[in-house]
């Protein structure tokens, strides 16, 4: 007999013996004939049909599955984090190269140069310098005087630091040259006094007045002589004040004017240096399938 | 004429623009344009200030007439000018910028 305690949580659960046939209706007789299900008050009032029979209540796996959320779900998130940073920097940093080089492919200009071409000076050693002599390295043009007030030598000073800079941290080498807008009183060995008050790598440049005027000119450099100068009077020459950039294969890429300070000239020049295509590759770029990137 | 040779030996020998020399040039400018500044003289090739840079900054004059070549002297004074009307052009729009702010 069973004994019947705690009568409020207990009830007796009778299955009709005729709805069972076969082998449902002998395991029935074999366990008895009324099973015991225990059912608390606050199940009391769900359906008999949602009440399992027999067994133990499901546990709770709650924290498991959270943590295996919360792990799965911080890890994908670094990934994506990671990938997508990675893949940010990547196209940004092509993007910023593909700008350069079309600047500077715009400054080359199309069948005639917009700026450079032939020249022929003598430097402050009274070696000749054409512009050959630009070929296979980067160079900067500054044209200046040496009796300039101010704005010359604080340009030169900027130039040194540049040219530090690029070579301590980048390890990139320029070819500096300043060439006079005053042929009349620079002679080499001024020049060469001149420019040892900046840096040792800048070289003088200099020639006849016809010389240097056609050098202004290519490189559309305004300058002026006062009109009327006694000789031994003393005189400014007013001229344009730009630093050129010129590729290895003597074409101009960029101009730098006085915005461009110690810091930003540096990136500026390490810009195009870095984005520089020869010629040759260039011309095969164009021809590409993938040559609209480059246009 | 033997009188005039020493004028005429220090022409001659001007030396050659070098840093220090420029320095030299900048320092004794600065000191003059200071001068000017507390004086309340702008423009120092002005002859209705002539009177007044004699009387207040005749020993910076000098210094700076010594230093400097006198082309220098002239573009300097020049710039002093042009640089006081530029800052002033640029305050002006500053603060009309700054009115249409605030009525906005």
């Amino acid at each position: 007999m069973l004994k019947l305690s705690r009568s409020a949580n207990l009830r007796l659960v009778q299955l009709p013996a005729a709805r069972l046939s076969g082998n449902g209706a002998k395991l029935l007789t074999q366990r008895g004939f009324f099973t015991v299900t225990r059912l608390w008050q606050s199940n009391g009032k769900k359906p008999l049909s949602r009440v399992p029979v027999g067994g133990t209540p499901i546990k709770d796996n709650g924290k498991v599955r959270e943590g295996s959320i919360e792990f799965s779900t911080g890890k994908a998130i670094a990934l994506f984090l990671a990938v997508g940073g990675a893949l940010s920097y990547f196209f940004n940093r092509e993007k910023r190269r593909l700008e350069t080089q079309k600047e500077a492919e715009a400054n080359r200009g199309y069948g005639k140069p917009s700026l450079g071409g032939p020249f022929h000076l003598e430097d402050m050693y009274g070696n000749e310098f054409t512009e050959k002599n630009l070929l296979g390295k980067f160079s900067i043009i500054y044209f200046g005087f040496s009796n300039c007030p101010d704005i010359c030598p604080d340009e030169l000073d900027k130039l040194g630091l540049w040219l530090n800079t690029l070579s301590s941290k980048y390890g990139i080498t320029l070819q500096p040259l300043f060439i006079t807008c005053d042929p009349a009183r620079d002679s080499p060995a001024v020049l060469k006094e001149y420019l040892s008050d900046f840096h040792p790598s800048i070289l003088g440049l200099t020639g006849t007045f016809d010389e240097v005027k056609n050098a202004c000119k290519k490189y559309r450099v305004y300058f002026s002589t006062p009109p009327n100068v006694k000789p031994g009077q003393d005189y400014l020459v007013d001229h344009s004040i730009f630093f050129y950039l010129m590729d290895p294969e003597g074409q101009f890429v960029d101009a730098l004017g006085r915005n461009y300070d110690e810091k930003t000239g540096v990136d500026k020049i390490v810009e195009h240096v870095k984005s520089y295509v020869p010629a040759e590759q260039r011309a095969k770029q164009k021809e590409a399938w993938y040559s609209f990137l480059f246009k | 004429m033997g009188l005039f040779s020493f004028d005429g030996g220090k022409k001659e020998s001007q030396p050659p623009n070098t840093r220090s020399q420029r320095k030299l040039c900048w320092e004794s400018r600065d000191a003059f344009f200071q001068c000017l500044d507390k004086a309340d003289i702008l423009d120092a090739m002005d002859p209705k200030n002539s009177k007044s840079i004699k009387s207040h900054c005749k020993v910076e004059n000098e210094k700076f007439e010594e230093n400097c070549a006198h082309s220098w002297i002239k573009y300097f004074k020049e710039k002093r000018v042009i640089d006081f009307k530029r800052e002033q052009t640029i305050k002006r729009i500053e603060q009309e910028a700054k009115q249409r702010e605030r009525n906005q």
